[in-house]
């Protein structure tokens, strides 16, 4: 079972890829996240911190063990109810913003409330709340294409935070932008933890981002090395 | 699905130009669609109402079906020799016999308005110097008038001067107008095994049908009789219906019921007919062709968007879109090009329809006309909104299913190692 606080909780993860050689991509995990806690994945490339958050995130499926997210367990779920949980409970930043370039940034934010059903104004008037919030109201009818590499992840991370997810789950979301903005996606997400109670699990290369998390935990070769508690 | 239509229609604006190509193609094949099908029908609608005036609905014909057995034969079947094996000449003239007891049985018929007895044969008309092979029918005027009318067909003399002559001829139009007869002129009217008669044209009808119009005159039943050499004899019967649909039906009930050939109005211009399916054939498969075009255009294009829109599939997927979404997103907008370019052919295809119906031409093969014919039948419309929509969820359907299968974490992966 679960503890009341967890959020997050693998056992015995693997993932292996490849159909005729076979990779071991992680080995075995076992982390537990609690609610509020900001969760830095650290380890250098190909130590499988980013398909780690694809399998958090429900975006993959393990090759064994579990990945329960607020108590559900994902292997029990199809494409579609895995779908579903994502719109609900989680949010994704990515380290390209993928925001879409047909859409004004508000329509870009509001896109997956309306998508569970919220009505169309309301989906804005969240939307709006929550660009407000990360100080992009006065972007809201630009196009993607017409803003800057920071503005641009500060609005998927808006995409992100709309939905009101229990986890936001972030992969390099500062890899393509200058210090100054990466500054910016660190406070934001600082303040989301420190504000509003929200988990945050981020993948970063980077030490002095990772030294911010609450917790960072250090994979190498697929494995758990470091599970370092800071605050 | 609100959500899924209105990004599928963002799309779409955001690809003016490549939509704009296949909604084209579309509209090009529902435009020619609706032309053809225009042209097509309103020719074969004028041929059909046309020949169905002027022909009976049933006809039949002094071909009996059951002979009676030779009288001798029916005491001892075996024993008589009734056949001879080289053909036997006879003067015996082919008739329906108890014409006027038939007529009044079919006449008592269910669907059955009213029958009608006729004589016909061929002869050469001549006036003046002038002669001219013709179709002569001997008819009974007041029962014609109630199953082939001709009353509304005559563009001079009337019908009442017809019905009291004794010696009066109607003549086609082309046909007096090939002998250069006009009304209250005398023609002769003759046969080789007949009697030829002179005969006073009183009337001349044009039922905008050439063959008809060219080649037959009638005369009063008696006079026709003489002239072919058939004298009191019924050479065919012919029906009305109250439903010219169920001809084939009461064709074979009036069999049974006389014992004589009976042939439907299908069964006669079967010919036609199958001239008219073959044409249906041929319009269809070019209207095929054109919107299997605007189909591939759909296509192609939808794979262009499939694969450059990787990316935001994938992140459609990641915020709560299932697969069934992004495959309705992509089918959504072949079915929305497809219908846009139906309902601009369909536009375009009433213009066409209009425009073509004041171009003049001139046309006396089967049918009479001065311009083209059209039959502007509402289906035909709907019917080109159908089949687009049809072309366009047909051709998206392969790309949509890619976008469907869509892995993110593939694309996510790919992208950010």
């Amino acid at each position: 079972m679960l503890g009341a606080k967890t959020i997050l909780e693998t056992r015995s993860l693997t993932r292996e890829l490849g159909a005729q050689v076979k990779t071991r991509i992680l080995r075995g995990i076992d982390l537990t996240v609690p609610r509020g806690q900001f969760v830095a994945l650290a380890g250098a490339s190909g130590s499988g911190k980013s398909t780690l958050l694809n399998l958090l995130g429900a975006l993959d499926r393990p090759t064994s063990g579990e990945v329960r997210i607020d108590g559900v367990e994902l292997g029990g779920l199809d494409d579609d109810e895995r779908a579903r949980l994502r719109g609900e409970r989680l949010g994704f930043v990515f380290q390209f913003h993928f925001l879409i370039g047909e859409l004004s940034v508000l329509e870009n934010v509001a896109v997956p409330l309306w998508r569970r059903g919220v009505p169309r104004a309301e989906g804005e008037r969240r939307a709006r709340e929550v660009l407000a919030k990360l100080g992009l109201a006065a972007l809201e009818a630009r196009t993607p294409g017409q803003l800057s590499g920071g503005q641009q992840q500060r609005v998927s991370i808006a995409r992100a935070l709309a939905g009101r997810p229990r986890v936001l789950l972030a992969d390099e979301p500062t890899g393509n932008l200058d210090s100054a903005n990466s500054q910016i996606v660190m406070e934001t997400f600082e303040q989301l933890v420190r504000d509003d109670g929200l988990t945050v699990v981020m993948v970063t290369h980077e030490p002095s981002f990772a030294r911010r998390a609450d917790r960072c935990v250090r994979l190498a070769d697929g494995q758990i090395v470091e599970d370092t508690l800071r605050k | 699905m609100r959500t899924v239509i209105f990004l599928a229609l963002r799309q779409l604006w955001a690809r003016k130009v490549l939509s704009g190509i296949a909604m084209g193609a579309v509209s090009l094949g529902v435009l020619v669609l609706i032309a053809m099908s225009g042209v097509m029908l309103g020719f074969r609608g004028k041929f059909l109402s046309n020949m169905l005036k002027v022909s009976p609905q049933v006809t039949l014909y002094d071909k009996e079906l059951l002979r009676e057995p030779p009288i001798l034969q029916r005491g001892e079947p075996l024993l008589v020799a009734t056949e001879s094996a080289h053909e036997v000449p006879t003067d015996r003239v082919s008739r329906i016999k108890r014409p006027t007891e038939i007529i009044h049985a079919v006449e008592a018929m269910e669907g059955v308005i009213a029958a009608a007895p006729v004589v016909s044969g061929s002869a050469v008309i001549s006036y003046g110097s002038k002669e001219l092979p013709v179709e002569v029918r001997g008819i009974e005027a007041a029962r014609q008038e109630r199953v082939t009318p001709l009353g509304p067909y005559l563009i001079a003399g009337r019908m009442q001067t017809f019905q009291a002559s004794t010696d009066g001829v109607l003549l086609g139009s082309g046909v007096a107008a090939r002998i250069g007869a006009k009304l209250g002129d005398t023609v002769r009217v003759g046969s080789p095994k007949g009697e030829p008669r002179v005969l006073k044209v009183v009337g001349l009808f044009e039922a905008g049908i050439p063959p008809v119009d060219n080649a037959r005159i009638y005369v009063p039943l008696r006079l026709g009789q003489q002239i072919v050499g058939r004298p009191d004899a019924v050479g065919r019967i012919e029906v009305r219906l109250a439903d010219s649909e169920r001809a084939p039906a009461i064709a074979a009930r009036v069999e049974t019921l006389s014992g004589y050939d009976a042939e439907s109005w299908q069964e006669t211009n079967a010919n036609f007919l199958s001239l008219f399916k073959m044409q249906d054939k041929i319009t269809g498969f070019v209207i095929g062709s054109i919107l299997l075009v605007g189909g591939f255009g759909i296509l192609a294009i939808q794979i262009m968007i499939v694969l450059s829109k990787t990316r935001d599939i994938s992140i459609l997927r990641s915020v709560g879109f299932t697969r069934r979404d992004i495959l309705v997103l992509f089918l959504a907008q072949g079915g929305l090009v497809a219908l846009m370019g139906g309902a601009i052919g369909d536009v375009l295809g009433w213009l066409a329809a209009r425009g073509l119906s004041h171009v003049q031409v001139k046309m006396e093969t089967f049918v009479k006309a001065e311009s083209f014919v059209i039959d502007d039948k509402p289906e035909v419309y709907l019917l080109g909104l159908v089949f687009a929509l049809l072309v366009g969820v047909l051709a998206s359907m392969l790309p949509a299913r890619r976008a469907a299968r869509v892995e993110p974490v593939d694309v996510l992966r790919g992208q950010i190692g």
